[in-house]
């Protein structure tokens, strides 16, 4: 990934991570809305805070953070009154139009939602999103070593949820 | 030899080093049991892939695009707005004093909306056409919406017309007012007032569960969102217009001055 950038073309490469940060939103916040939301804040705020992002640092990263910081932001300022629970509805409207496979592919996605919010947001990052390790703990402010037993916890929770599927693909 | 679960797994995702890298490979030609635990690691990985590549081939919202490309404009920032919408009112000396007055409680509002929503959910691409804004900088009713505004009894519409109108009741400043819905997956629903030929918008909102969409509020108030109640609360003169003073108040066309 080119992670260098003028000015200029920062605004290209953040549109090109626009569906990237929307997916990380939406496993982030299990609301498709919130997910949206999330990101229009945190992109604002990226673009006002350009001078922070050293240029040898993964835009993703970086993006990621800013979206997980808003969300929290968020939670925090809606005093978890609401934090939602309720996420399997939430969780299964996920783009649920645009799935080839439905039932199968939302098996995994509510199995996802279903996930604590620690483990959810591992496996999100490293399983979705694609990110190494190092980046992973970085967005989320971890250790490693923290990051990989999350993510190990996460995998397993899945693989039950799944049932033996997994196995047999 | 065995191997930790969480190694297999960074053997899976590509993240050890090559020492630990082999120790793994000489692991697994000698335990079958150790080749299976990978795999299904390994069709894990690829089926959670899977379920989420077709997110990827979403539509992007607009203000989503046009806050990345730094244009965030007045029309995209649902916060702005609705401090565009109160700040040139408080500058226009040119407005009458109960224009000004109500307009301040509509500046009120918009504050208290802006930071009540916190998130707020307006989607202004969608929206944007049934909202135009004037010279001095309020925002009005434009398209289907003005059209609907001024034409339509709440108590003859379709259930299926994207624009839906709620209350009507005559407010404190002597205008006509009345409370509307857009439908969609987010509703909006929001509160214009009859100012001259002009269908002026104070509060505008979006429903945050999209529970609006059939907005039943006409008497209850239930699916008005409460930012909205709070507006008409704050602005009602008396009672809402029952259907023969709204119809009365249409053949006026909503001229509240014409008594």
């Amino acid at each position: 990934m080119n992670t260098s950038g003028t000015p200029q073309n920062v605004h290209e490469q953040i549109v090109a991570l626009l569906p990237r940060l929307r997916r990380f939103a939406r496993n982030l916040t299990r609301n498709p809305h919130d997910a949206d939301d999330v990101v229009q804040i945190a992109v604002e705020r990226a673009l006002t805070r350009l001078d922070q992002w050293r240029s040898d640092a993964r835009l993703d990263s970086w993006m990621f953070k800013i979206v997980r910081n808003a969300w929290i932001d968020e939670l925090r300022s809606r005093g978890r009154r609401d934090k939602i629970f309720t996420t399997a509805e939430a969780g299964d409207n996920i783009g649920a139009d645009s799935m080839a496979s439905q039932t199968e592919l939302l098996s995994v996605q509510s199995a996802m939602a279903r996930l604590p919010e620690e483990q959810r947001e591992a496996v999100g990052l490293v399983l979705v999103e694609g990110l190494p390790y190092r980046e992973a703990a970085e967005v989320l402010d971890v250790p490693i070593g923290t990051l990989t037993s999350r993510l190990a916890r996460g995998r397993q929770a899945l693989q039950a949820m799944l049932g033996a599927e997994a196995e047999t693909t | 030899m065995t191997i930790s679960d969480e190694t297999l797994m960074a053997y899976a995702d590509g993240e050890l080093d090559l020492a630990a890298r082999e120790a793994v490979e000489s692991a697994l030609r000698e335990d079958p049991q150790i080749e299976k635990r990978l795999a299904q690691h390994r069709a894990l990985r690829q089926q959670v892939q899977t379920a989420y590549s077709a997110e990827l081939a979403e539509d992007v919202p607009e203000r989503l695009l046009a806050a990345a490309k730094g244009a965030a404009s007045k029309q995209g920032s649902r916060v702005v707005n609705l401090q565009d919408l109160r700040s040139p009112i408080g500058r226009n000396t040119s407005l009458a004093r109960p224009w000004r007055s109500r307009w301040q409680t509509a500046g009120a509002i918009a504050a208290s909306l802006a930071l009540g929503v916190g998130l707020g959910f307006f989607m202004w691409g969608r929206t944007e056409s049934m909202l135009v804004r004037s010279a001095d900088g309020a925002l009005l009713a434009g398209g289907q919406l003005a059209e609907v505004l001024s034409a339509q009894l709440a108590a003859e519409q379709s259930p299926g017309s994207s624009v839906r109108i709620g209350l009507s009741f005559l407010a404190k400043s002597g205008d006509y007012c009345r409370a509307f819905a857009l439908s969609g997956a987010l509703s909006t629903s929001g509160l214009a007032c009859r100012h001259g030929e002009e269908w002026q918008v104070q509060a505008l909102i979006q429903a945050a569960d999209g529970k609006g969409g059939n907005p039943e509020y006409r008497t209850a108030g239930s699916a008005l969102s409460p930012a909205i109640i709070q507006a008409v609360e704050g602005q009602i003169a008396g009672e809402p217009l029952d259907e023969a003073a709204e119809r009365a108040a249409r053949r006026r066309d909503w001229k509240a001055g014409v008594r």
